[in-house]
């Protein structure tokens, strides 16, 4: 029950291990080498409904909660994080933070499209020089008449390179404040794509604003109140990238398991050697306790319940157990782990990033230590 | 035009079923559920037929309480309505005749099953059910075109409605065989009938309003009693590792004088 707490619940895990294994699985290693997001198949998973899964029904969404997106991110990553990743930046930090933020107006312009998939979007928070210390923040914004003029830059930002619009974050009086920028604003443009370790089926590039004009009407909330939007929707993001850890170990474990069944080494099974079954018997139990963990806290994210150390614990206890799983399973795997012939270099690759984006681990030790030091008398 | 679909709940093939340890039940335990997969081709069948004859389709199981799962699966994938018959394992000869008395009643034009179910992959209830009724039947039904066709692509029915008749292509060992069958008949799926939809999201959160009817066995006055004893179960022989040869002759030798197969 704390995995699936309703029947819907249940049917969604199911549609979503369905997708993946028909569609999802085989265009996996294809992406990675491509290094390219799968469009069409973002476009699919629209067509399921998956990409407005926050949104309330009656603008056209699925209504579901954050346990729902916590089994979608989940699912998705046992088989391509990467492509995860995309959808992640466009369902998860642009649709659900612009619907929860949005007026019924800018709805009216930009949900149909993006939850259709029509339009693919992105967020756009960390700088070239400020990443964790994001609050420190350059790109700024002036009124100007009927518009707001931006200059700065944004970077690593998932999804530049495709997307149609970006949720952005710039300084207005020196006070943080969220806006909607399409791609066919003036002075506004994006680098080529920045290419990386891992995480390689989605992509990532600068967006660059040079007196780039956007009308008035994509301010997002008031002026000077975008650190409620960024933060409320920081804990959906940190608990979806923690899915996504875990997605990856449970599939590192099943492979890992598989191969020490299946590989003979001095004439038994190497399941049968110790060392091994440290690899196995641990990596089982530290995947439990990220499942568990992951579940529990989504049960309390929601737009209006806030959960800011559950969220940054999730992803701190996860993103390294993702990691570690993978690098257990290249270890079980030996030298078939490492070769692209097999998955596991690739999640390999995949996991690390999980420790790094949406919040480092650094931060998140510091969030959780500012809360305790904050609650505890 | 009104469609009952049947949908059995199996275990899942992609797990390895345990047998008991005195060998005369399998080990339901831990294991994980679906809905028969010929049966998911049923109701993507119905669905299809539903689109371009209009009527509603009908979802009925036969079975565990928690079949209900697969009934919802089914509406969520969006047909109208479930009846859940709440019943131990039985045979196919009493899952036939409990079908019977609710064809009777709810008098549909068309009843689409899948084959077989892939648990005791039996292979009779719909030839039964045909046979109870008097009706016509075709099983097998498979699409001509093929699963990579565009009419596949476009989600065509691989049946075809006309006339108070239903054309249907069938596999069978030779070939493709079509048959011509007044309504109302039984039709029973083929794995290359269709792809089966997704339960899509917008069709999860239907189903939850959609009605499923639960009627227990005992109400149908329909004797159940097995006419089929399971006497035991036993594990296939585990495969004997293969043989290296050393050259094609070796192996053309081998495949006429230890295979026999050439
Ligand atoms: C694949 C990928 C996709 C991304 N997608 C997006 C996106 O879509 N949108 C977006 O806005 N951003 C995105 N990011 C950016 C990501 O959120 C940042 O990289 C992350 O927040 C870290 O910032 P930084 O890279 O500037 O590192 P820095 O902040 O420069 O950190 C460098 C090191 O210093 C440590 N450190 C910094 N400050 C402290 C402190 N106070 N205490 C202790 N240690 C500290 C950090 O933990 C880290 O170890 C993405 C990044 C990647 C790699």
């Amino acid at each position: 029950m704390l995995f699936e707490p309703t029947e819907e619940h249940r049917l969604l895990r199911q549609m979503v291990a369905d997708f993946v294994k028909r569609e999802v699985e085989p265009q996996a290693e294809e992406y990675d080498q491509k290094q390219a997001l799968n469009v069409p198949l973002l476009r699919r998973a629209a067509e399921l409904g998956l990409l407005g899964l926050t949104v309330p029904a009656e603008h056209g969404g699925a209504g579901m909660d954050a346990v729902a997106a916590v089994i979608v991110h989940h699912e998705l990553s046992k088989s391509d994080p990467g492509f995860c990743l995309g959808y992640l930046a466009h369902a998860m930090l642009f649709v659900n933070n612009f619907y929860f933020a949005s007026n019924q107006e800018q709805k009216g312009r930009y949900l149909e499209k993006v939850i259709s998939g029509e339009w693919i979007g992105g967020m756009g928070m960390t700088e070239p020089g400020h990443g964790t210390d994001v609050l420190g923040m350059k790109t700024v914004a002036v009124k100007k008449g009927d518009n707001y003029v931006l200059n700065g830059s944004k970077t690593y930002i998932t999804n530049g390179p495709e997307g149609h619009v970006f949720l952005v974050y710039a300084k207005c009086n020196d006070a943080i404040t969220a806006f909607i920028v399409d791609r066919d604003c003036p002075g506004f443009s994006t680098s080529k794509p920045i290419k990386k370790m891992g995480m390689r089926a989605s992509t990532m590039s600068e967006l660059i604003f040079e007196d780039c004009v956007i009308p008035a009407q994509n301010l997002i909330g008031v002026e000077g109140k975008g650190v409620h939007h960024m933060m409320r929707n920081l804990e959906i993001e940190r608990l979806t990238l923690a899915a996504m850890s875990l997605g990856i170990a449970d599939r590192c474990l099943t492979e890992m398991v598989r191969w020490s069944k299946e590989r003979i080494a001095f004439g038994q099974a190497i399941h049968t050697f110790g060392q091994i079954q440290r690899y196995i018997a641990e990596s089982y139990a530290m995947t439990e306790a990220a499942r568990c963990l992951i579940y529990q806290t989504a049960k309390s994210v929601g737009p209006e319940s806030r959960n800011r150390i559950g969220s940054d614990a999730c992803k701190l206890f996860a993103a390294p157990v993702g990691k570690t799983v993978a690098d257990y399973a290249m270890q079980t795997l030996g030298g078939a782990g490492y070769c692209v012939e097999y998955p596991i270099e690739r999640f390999y690759r995949d996991a690390k990033l999980l420790e790094i984006g949406g919040g480092t681990v650094e931060s998140h030790q510091k969030n959780i230590t500012k809360d305790l030091v904050r609650m505890v008398d | 035009m009104k469609i009952l679909v049947t949908v059995k709940r199996v275990t899942d093939y992609e797990r390895k079923v345990k047998i008991s340890p005195d060998g005369l039940s399998l080990v339901t335990e831990g294991m994980n559920f679906v809905p028969n997969p010929f049966d998911e081709i049923a109701v993507e069948e119905a669905l299809r037929l539903q689109k371009a004859h209009g009527g509603e389709v009908v979802v009925i199981s036969i079975g565990h309480k928690d079949a209900s799962k697969e009934i919802r699966q089914a509406l969520a994938m969006g047909a109208d309505r479930g009846i859940h018959v709440i019943a131990e394992e039985l045979d196919p000869d009493a899952v036939a005749r409990l079908l019977m008395k609710i064809v009777e009643e709810e008098k549909p034009e068309l009843v689409i099953m899948g084959k077989q179910a892939t648990d005791d992959d039996a292979n009779q209830a719909g030839q039964l059910l045909a046979g109870y009724l008097g009706w016509p039947q075709a099983t097998f039904a498979s699409k001509v075109e093929g699963l990579d066709s565009e009419a596949e692509k476009a989600q065509t029915p691989g049946v075809v409605i006309a006339g108070g008749e239903a054309t249907v292509i069938r596999e069978i060992d030779g070939g493709l065989e079509t048959l011509k069958l007044k309504l109302p008949a039984i039709v029973t799926t083929d794995l290359r009938l269709n792809h089966p939809r997704f339960a899509s999201l917008p069709g999860i959160m239907k189903a939850k309003k959609k009605p499923i009817k639960e009627v227990p066995v005992a109400s149908f006055g329909v004797d159940i009693t097995p006419k089929v004893r399971n006497v035991k179960y036993a594990e296939p022989p585990a495969r004997k590792a293969g043989v290296k040869v050393a050259d094609v002759a070796e192996l053309v030798n081998k495949l006429k004088t230890e295979a026999k197969v050439i």
